[in-house]
């Protein structure tokens, strides 16, 4: 298909291009005769070359300038020009004959008849113009494909890098466990298998998720659960986790890893800080195609401004922003005894 | 040998006491889930020995064992390997890195008991230099008795030197710390506190403005109405600030 033929708007703007064509065409050959006869028999006939003048496309297409302009492309386009004009010639031919029957005050046959080999000329001359802007619109057309093609590539490789970076998972978080289960191989042994059951459990669910481009958020959910679980047995008492996530949210389909650096943060920065520790909150609601994840920790008032949880944020916008652009949104609200994080992105399912 | 536990995670102190019932000279005479308990329990038993976790709420490790300035021998118990330098320049007797094993744990123990029968003073005034070189100060720790303050360095007026101590106020109250002025001034960002006289250093973001004293001498009126008076050199070096 013609590219200014796929949009009603692209038509109009090159039609809009061709008034000042018809115009100068009009006034140029109708000299001399009288204007009502010029206007009805070369307005129609130039917009008429607006379209014969599109099917330059087609030649351009199948005799590309890439390589210099061979003979055989200047041959296609020295018939296609003879072809075009005298199409229109053969049309114009025809509309007057019927202007002739219907008006014959006109005295359109005549008119006509006495401009034929100048419109040939014009027609030709057309018509190589039109070529030329058509080449000028199929290397701009490349040019565009392939800006956007470059932008997909590196889309993609930024979020298979972000990937890559949130599968490094917290060695301390391995040795912490492990030395709870150090701790529990004598004081309860049947916890301490537990506990690794969980942690090769977790271990290979973040080896599996981040290795796929979209995960269902039920999935990633049941992750942040595991690796609370896990948390929960080195922590005791205190942490307590409240989930309030939507059925109608489980199916949407999210980034992998997403939401785990804001569960690890939550306990990092938030309850391990506490000496009482406290609840992690973490919310999925599904309004229509809006997803919305949150997930809220208290915190230590007291804790040093220079709070090292920036990078993990920082990945985080990123991957939002790479992967959904003006669609997503990742929202930060601080307050001194509470850290809350909003993501906001479209749920495909 | 009396040792005082401290770790946030109760499954961490499990595992040290454990180990620890193998060692029959071993007493544990307090079990600490954080660093005010930790310095309340030092204060008040008097242990030879502290197993000593570095991350934690509120205060870490390091500043447990700043508050108590080489009172007590400290062996090191994390799972960051990252700290083995600080705990090597504040003479910590031994780094374990979780999860270790009992004979590890021994080890240390053995490196303990020879310290305390050589009667080497544990670590003395390590406290000044172990925060040299790092970023300033974003709070200042108080000890008093068993009991810790914490004080954000942005919440502090003033600090007036009197003589090896220093009394630090802060919205009407003052704590008293064991330091000198000269030692405080150098952990303190430069750009916000100002030794505007040798008895007085300023939080910049207190002065309210300077008002012209006695024979051309210059005093500091703070936000809340305090007056501070300002020698010829830090009446320089204030200008120099604004």
């Amino acid at each position: 298909m013609h590219p200014i033929l796929i949009e009603r708007r692209r038509l109009g703007l090159y039609l809009l291009g061709w008034l000042p064509v018809v115009t100068l065409l009009t006034l140029g050959l109708g000299r001399g005769a009288s204007p009502v006869s010029a206007i009805a028999v070369f307005v129609p006939l130039g917009f008429v070359y607006a379209f014969i003048g599109l099917s330059a496309w087609y030649v351009c297409r199948i005799a590309p300038i890439d390589h210099g302009l061979p003979l055989r492309t200047v041959g296609a386009h020295l018939v296609a020009t003879v072809l075009a004009s005298a199409m229109w010639i053969v049309t114009g031919d025809i509309w007057v004959s019927a202007l002739d029957a219907m008006m014959p005050a006109l005295n359109a046959g005549a008119l006509f008849a006495s401009r034929r080999l100048p419109l040939f000329v014009i027609g030709a001359l057309l018509f190589w113009l039109a070529a030329a802007l058509h080449y000028l619109l199929i290397a701009f057309e490349g040019s565009r494909a392939a800006e956007r093609r470059a932008l997909e590539l590196s889309v993609l490789a930024r979020d298979a890098e972000l990937r890559a970076l949130r599968a490094q998972l917290d060695p301390h978080f391995l040795f912490n466990s492990l030395n709870s289960i150090s701790a529990l191989t004598v004081a309860d042994p049947a916890a301490a298998r537990r506990m690794c059951v969980l942690l090769a459990d977790f271990l290979r669910d973040t080896l599996r998720l981040g290795a796929s481009a979209r995960i269902p958020l039920a999935e990633e959910l049941r992750l942040a659960d595991r690796f609370l679980e896990i948390e929960r047995v080195r922590l005791g008492s205190r942490l307590h986790v409240a989930r309030e996530t939507d059925p109608r949210a489980d199916t949407c389909l999210v980034p992998p890893l997403l939401l785990q650096p804001l569960v690890e943060n939550a306990v990092v920065h938030g309850i391990d800080q506490l000496v009482d520790g406290g609840t992690i909150r973490i919310a999925a609601a599904r309004n229509g195609s809006a997803l919305t994840i949150a997930l809220e920790n208290p915190c230590d008032p007291d804790r040093p401004r220079r709070s090292g949880n920036g990078l993990g944020l920082d990945l985080l916008r990123q991957r939002v922003v790479t992967q959904f652009g003006a669609d997503g949104d990742v929202r930060i609200d601080e307050q001194p005894e509470r850290f809350r994080v909003e993501v906001r992105i479209p749920c495909a399912s | 040998m009396r040792v005082v536990i401290v770790d946030d995670e109760p499954l961490a102190r499990g595992v040290l006491r454990e180990f620890l019932l193998g060692h029959g000279d071993v007493e544990v005479v307090a079990e600490c889930a954080n660093g005010f308990e930790a310095v309340k329990a030092v204060t008040e038993q008097r242990p030879d020995l502290l197993l000593l976790d570095v991350q934690m709420p509120k205060l870490d490790g390091f500043e447990v064992l700043e508050l108590l300035d080489g009172e007590i021998d400290v062996i090191f118990v994390t799972a960051y390997d990252t700290y083995a330098i600080r705990a090597f320049e504040v003479h910590a007797v031994d780094y374990l890195l979780k999860p270790f094993p009992a004979e590890r744990l021994a080890e240390a123990l053995d490196r303990a008991r020879q310290r305390l029968t050589s009667k080497a003073k544990p670590a003395q005034g390590f406290a000044a230099d172990m925060r040299a070189e790092r970023a300033p100060l974003d709070r200042i720790l108080i000890r008093d008795r068993g009991d810790v303050h914490v004080v954000p360095v942005q919440k502090i007026d003033y600090v007036e030197s009197q003589d090896d101590y220093v009394s630090i106020r802060t919205g009407g109250k003052s704590y008293l710390k064991e330091q000198t002025m000269g030692d405080l001034e150098l952990l303190l960002d430069p750009s916000a506190f100002v030794r505007i006289h040798r008895r007085y250093l300023l939080n910049v973001a207190r002065l309210s403005k300077i008002a012209l004293g006695a024979k051309d001498s210059h005093v500091a009126i703070l936000a809340d109405g305090t007056e501070l008076p300002i020698s010829r050199s830090g009446y320089a070096r204030l200008r120099e600030l604004l």
